[in-house]
């Protein structure tokens, strides 16, 4: 489906939000084939879905377990003794957070499917500084490229002789400390660049800045939107 | 035999159909130093970290000392070979600059005295002693290159791999580590040596592997320029 890349940001801010405000794994579930049925109408592989959430099962399944052992309430599904383990209700609020998470990542996804530049341009004409519109897309941009230092920098540990499964958490702590001083260093390091670069290239050198493109609402965005909008209010006040 | 086996490696990067390694038949003695040599955009580095495991060759088979490389962890391929990125800041990692020395030889269990011993000598024979509570951060291209050879030569690995090792350094510095790459091969430990530098190459290799494309297209006795221009 052909829609303004503003359009498809209000689609997943509503989806957004309402992954917030449910609660209950019935109501996220819910939620979930929607966005599954929006990604398939946007022509979104599906497997790239299972991509991207690969990289937050670790966290998933540390939120899902801290959840099931620490809230109460319910009946008691797993004791020890006398000692209740897994409550029903830290198993629905685990089940809940694993699936607000699987919901946010997915619907981030419709993202993808238009330019950084269409997504500087929407905001533009949204109003909201250019400055700021490119703040945020180079941010975008630069998220996988720390997860590629990260990577290294990683290879490099290991590749001075350094088993990291083998090593103590105490160890372990002391090394990703380690990790995170060239990453965190290269950051501010590249942005200090891009910087000095942007401007030597004439970044906002003048107060106002033409477009030779422009973004043009047609009736199926104002009416998704509409629709859209709507829909989540009445979902949240109902 | 072989020190590294490379037989009927391909490689190519995720979401990419191009090989970039394309049937790469490879023997590495541990005692030899061999260069390689290409264009840019060759496949060097990227043999090269095909070699120690960094990409995991997607055809073919790679033996490290008869083990294959695909079954070992990077850290037990690490105390096999010491590997210099082209990029010295994707290897350095801790606080200081003497930390970052001894970092490998901490790891493997070195006594303290042992690893001070053999952190002063890195830093006095590359010329770092200055920077010795340095962030290897905030040093210059050229010294972060030194740290990052220190480093891994400190290490004392059975081979080396350096990729582009005399990039940032001053004619001097290359005289240096030149020298004593030459002591490294004297005492019996090989290395690949992936350059641009053709007089370094030319003084340093006794085998020459010319890629291009992702093929080697050239693999003999170093006699001189072989008409690959750096």
């Amino acid at each position: 489906m052909t829609l303004d890349p503003r359009t498809k940001m209000v689609i997943v801010i509503c989806l957004s939000t309402l992954a917030l405000i449910y609660n209950t794994p019935e109501r996220l579930l819910q939620l979930l084939i929607v966005t599954v049925l929006l990604l398939l109408l946007f022509r979104i592989d599906i497997r790239s879905v299972w991509v991207y959430l690969k990289r937050f099962l670790q966290l998933m399944l540390v939120v899902f377990i801290i959840q099931c052992f620490f809230t109460r309430g319910g009946e008691v599904l797993l004791s020890l003794g006398s000692v209740e383990l897994i409550s029903s209700q830290g198993f629905l609020t685990g089940a809940s957070l694993v699936l607000r998470i699987i919901v946010v990542i997915s619907a981030a996804l419709i993202l993808t499917t238009f330019s950084s530049r269409d997504f500087i341009l929407g905001l533009v004409q949204w109003k909201v500084p250019y400055e700021l519109a490119f703040m945020v897309t180079i941010a975008m941009r630069f998220l996988p490229l720390f997860r590629d230092e990260f990577v290294n920098v990683v290879t490099a540990v290991q590749l001075r002789g350094v088993e990291l499964k083998q090593v103590s958490w105490g160890k372990k702590i002391e090394l990703f400390r380690c990790l995170l001083f060239p990453v965190v260093f290269g950051a501010l390091l590249k942005a200090q660049q891009l910087a000095v670069a942007m401007e030597s290239r004439g970044f906002r050198a003048y107060p106002r800045r033409t477009y030779l493109r422009r973004l043009d609402f047609i009736l199926v965005d104002y009416a998704v939107m509409l629709i859209f909008v709507t829909v989540t209010i009445i979902l949240i006040v109902y | 035999m072989h020190f590294l086996e490379l037989s009927q490696v391909n490689f190519h990067y995720p979401k990419q159909e191009k090989l970039a390694l394309d049937n790469i038949n490879l023997e590495i003695e541990q005692k030899s130093i061999t260069a390689v040599i290409g264009p840019n955009g060759s496949g060097k580095t990227t043999l090269s970290k095909v070699m120690i495991g960094v990409f995991p060759a997607t055809g073919g088979k790679i033996l490290l000392q008869g083990d294959p490389v695909s079954e070992l962890s990077l850290a037990e391929i690490g105390r096999s070979i010491g590997y210099v990125f082209q990029n010295p800041d994707l290897q350095l990692f801790c606080g200081t600059v003497a930390e970052e020395i001894g970092f490998g030889l901490i790891n493997r269990g070195c006594e303290p005295d042992r690893v001070k011993e053999k952190v002063d000598f890195y830093l006095d024979y590359f010329q770092l002693a200055e920077y010795r509570n340095a962030f290897p951060l905030h040093l210059s291209q050229g010294e972060k290159q030194r740290v990052a050879i220190a480093s891994v030569l400190a290490a004392e690995p059975e081979f080396l791999i350096l990729d582009e090792p005399t990039i940032g350094l001053d004619t001097y510095r290359k005289k240096i580590l030149e020298g004593y790459l030459q002591k490294i091969a004297c005492s019996g430990r090989g290395m690949v040596l992936i350059s641009h530098d053709m007089s370094f190459v030319n003084r340093l290799a006794d085998r020459v592997i010319q890629m291009e494309n992702g093929h080697i297209v050239d693999d003999g006795d170093w006699k001189g320029n072989n008409g690959y221009d750096a």
